[in-house]
């Protein structure tokens, strides 16, 4: 089970990594919903059954089927491809590279190696739901405003005109 | 279940988020910038988590339900604003599309 | 129950969308949504008895949550009419604006009667959700969009940075209430892990405050955005936020520790002095009262960082004042423009002194107010925030606060010299004059920002009383 969470870890690293250097968008998307993917099965390896299946279902299911849905629409094609070539030079990343590799250390710094372990507990769907309605019964309600706004918003705003 | 450190998991995330915080910054078309901040979201998410099973609670995957919806809410309206970009615009550029003095 | 004012707000965003949709008749709308923000501010000397009360982990309702809830309850009124007269002028649907913008109060509010993670977060994302829209409302002139998206985009990484820290402090500490985190901080500067997340946190709550080095999308998006809608941003908006940070840093007793003070102190200085020298080169009315609300924000830290007995109602005076003077100031502008064409250049309230002679008296109370000179209100607003820095002796602070002001008379007495020069360009087109209920409240605001600079005693003894217990 260790070797699991380190497996899943690595491929959902990496397709992170592939995400953000590819030049075509569909291949991007494509990445995330494997790092999508490999991050369920990191949460189902840290015994939370309940997040892994709903990171399949509404962030790769939905959220990012959005994202394709949205990218086929505007059809961007081959002189998309050939502008990104031009503006992802390897002169770009050394910037941004350097600070992420920055905060990395720094947040290994900070967590030192004191081992906290983890419990091999699972947390089942059921304890999960007795915690969202029990104290974060208000959290649901405003969750559900959240979305409204969301709606609303989209709506208005996939007006054709005004 | 897997009996790893909690430092382990933490990294992992901050792996994610940095690599999307490095997506965010370098790319210039609209939808890799939504993308990685949806990455970012997830490692977030992932440290709740990580957290939550620190502890033993079930209050870190509750926070991740919330973090799903915020990123759900968001992306519906983003998206809705990238298409009225384009059609504004022609472009999907952020650069480009940056006519206000920064 | 005590949560009484934010079910009424939420009841009135169903109530408003289901009429909305039946009924297309914008003034019905707004006067509905008006409804629903005075029924809110009616419960709220209602539900006082009751108080201070925890409702679940997630919300606190305490005295401190009834005072800010009503200044911004009154704030979102004041908006709601003065956007009213301005979405008159546009031939699209503005029903949209009123939900969101109920929503975008109902985020607010859950932001000032906050005292959990997932409040904050909750609360935080409603209103920025509804902001999203809120911003790029009329899609034409195309600004607006760009603005929507360098809002969204910035937001959303915050956020992101916003939920790691509190990822982390939830890990080291195992609780995400604010009473429960205050109890098992130990050592509080010691523990790397706790800071790391509460600096994680301050870049969220900084992006919100549009405060240096986190204000770069604030020009842009308040030049981009409708009237309206950036007058709700610079006061109601930013308002919670700070209200949540005083709240969390206080009861964490992060305010006494030496690196968050000096982080603040940066922060402040930088802000300041900062916001004050980007506005002086500004030729655009709403980015100059952009970087200007930089500079006020910052100076509103001066208080939090002295954090002593004058603290909670320094703040609260210097937030009344300012929500008067940027809601008079942003009125003005809003009652100028129309949502495909706003009045934003400097150069078009040239001889504005002498073609609306009233409404450029209302502006120039607003910006005299602004700049902090007497008789006005902000003066006083400054001096309670001076003294509160002088009792804890931040003789940096006071020194950049007294920098600040004087380059800000600059900038504030340029528009006023503007306003006054003579000029034969053509009458300024057609729009809502001081005879509408926007132009009324904008009467009644500017007359506050006089009475209480001459005479500032009934705010400070509303404030001494709600504050006492």
């Amino acid at each position: 089970m260790n070797i699991l969470f380190y497996l899943a870890a690595v491929v959902a690293v990496v397709a992170a990594v592939m995400v953000i250097t590819r030049l075509n968008a569909v291949h991007a998307l494509l990445y995330m919903i494997v790092s999508l993917l490999a991050l369920a099965l990191v949460f189902y390896t840290l015994g939370a059954p309940f997040v892994a299946a709903l990171e399949i279902i509404i962030y790769a299911g939905a959220i990012m089927v959005l994202f394709v849905f949205v990218v086929m629409m505007l059809n961007l094609g081959e002189a998309a491809t050939a502008q990104e070539l031009i503006w992802l030079n390897p002169h770009a990343w050394r910037g941004p590279a350097l600070l992420a590799l920055v905060l990395v250390a720094l947040l290994v710094y900070t967590l030192g190696g004191n081992g906290r372990f983890l419990p091999a507990t699972i947390i089942s769907p059921k304890q999960v739901s007795l915690t969202l309605f029990g104290p974060y019964l208000l959290g649901v309600e405003l969750a559900s405003f959240l979305l409204l706004a969301g709606l609303v918003g989209a709506h208005h705003l996939g007006k054709r005109d005004g | 279940m897997a009996e790893i450190p909690m430092e382990h998991g933490l990294i992992v995330a901050g792996l994610l988020f940095a690599t999307g915080m490095v997506g965010v910054i370098v790319r210039r078309n609209i939808f890799f910038i939504l993308l990685s901040i949806e990455m970012m979201l997830n490692a977030a998410g992932l440290a709740f988590v990580v957290a939550g099973a620190r502890w033993a609670q079930a209050d870190g995957q509750v926070m991740f339900i919330f973090i799903l919806a915020m990123a759900a809410a968001e992306v519906s309206v983003g998206l809705a604003l990238v298409l009225q970009l384009y059609n504004r615009f022609k472009t999907v550029d952020v650069d480009a599309a940056s006519e206000m003095r920064g | 129950m005590v949560l009484t004012p934010l079910w009424v707000l939420a009841g009135s965003v169903v109530v408003v969308m289901l009429v909305a949709a039946f009924v297309q008749r914008e003034r019905i709308t707004a006067v509905l949504t008006l409804i629903g923000l005075t029924a809110a501010l009616i419960t709220l000397p209602l539900v006082q008895p009751y108080l201070p009360h925890q409702v679940t982990p997630l919300l606190v309702m305490d005295e401190y949550a009834l005072f800010y809830l009503g200044l911004l309850l009154a704030a979102a009124f004041i908006i709601v009419v003065q956007g009213y007269s301005y979405w008159r002028r546009w031939d699209g649907d503005a029903h949209a604006f009123y939900i969101l913008l109920l929503l975008a109060v109902l985020g607010t509010a859950v932001l000032v009667t906050s005292s959990h993670f997932a409040s904050f977060f909750l609360g935080l994302e409603i209103l920025s959700v509804a902001l999203y829209t809120l911003i790029a409302y009329s899609q034409s002139p195309r600004k607006r969009v760009e603005a929507g998206l360098k809002y969204l985009i910035l937001a959303g990484t915050t956020a992101a940075f916003l939920l790691f820290g509190m990822a982390l402090i939830y890990a080291e500490l195992g609780t995400m209430s604010l009473i429960g985190i205050a109890e098992r901080i130990t050592a509080v500067s010691s523990n790397l892990l706790f800071m790391t997340g509460v600096g994680l946190l301050l870049v969220g709550i900084a992006f919100k405050l549009a405060l240096v080095p986190f204000h770069l999308w604030t020009p842009d998006v308040y030049q981009g955005a409708p009237a309206p809608v950036t007058a709700f941003i610079a006061t109601v908006s930013k308002g919670a936020m700070f209200v949540l940070l005083l709240r969390y840093f206080g009861t964490w007793g992060l305010l006494q520790n030496g690196q968050v003070d000096n982080t603040l102190t940066f922060i402040a200085v930088a802000s300041i002095l900062g916001g004050n020298l980007l506005a002086v080169q500004q030729q655009n009315i709403k980015r100059l009262l952009a970087y200007s609300s930089i500079a006020h924000l910052g100076y509103l830290l001066i208080p939090l960082i002295a954090f002593n007995a004058m603290t909670t109602s320094a703040v609260a005076f210097y937030l009344v004042v300012y929500f008067l003077t940027t809601l008079c100031a942003f009125g003005v502008i809003s009652l100028l423009s129309r949502p495909t064409a706003e009045q934003e250049e400097l150069s078009a309230y040239q001889g504005l002194f002498w073609q609306r002679p009233y409404l450029a008296l209302i502006f120039m109370v607003a910006l005299l107010s602004l700049a902090g000179l007497p008789p006005l209100a902000g003066l006083m607003g400054k001096v309670y925030l001076a003294s509160a820095g002088l009792t804890s002796q931040l003789w940096l602070l006071l020194l950049v606060l007294v920098l600040g002001s004087v380059i800000g008379v600059f900038y504030y007495l340029r528009v006023i010299v503007v306003m006054v020069q003579r000029t034969e360009s053509e009458e300024k087109t057609a729009v809502s004059g001081l005879q509408t209920p926007g132009g009324i409240l904008l009467i009644v605001m500017a007359f506050l920002l006089v009475f209480l600079g001459v005479y500032p005693n009934p705010l400070i003894q509303l404030i001494t009383v709600i504050f006492a217990s």
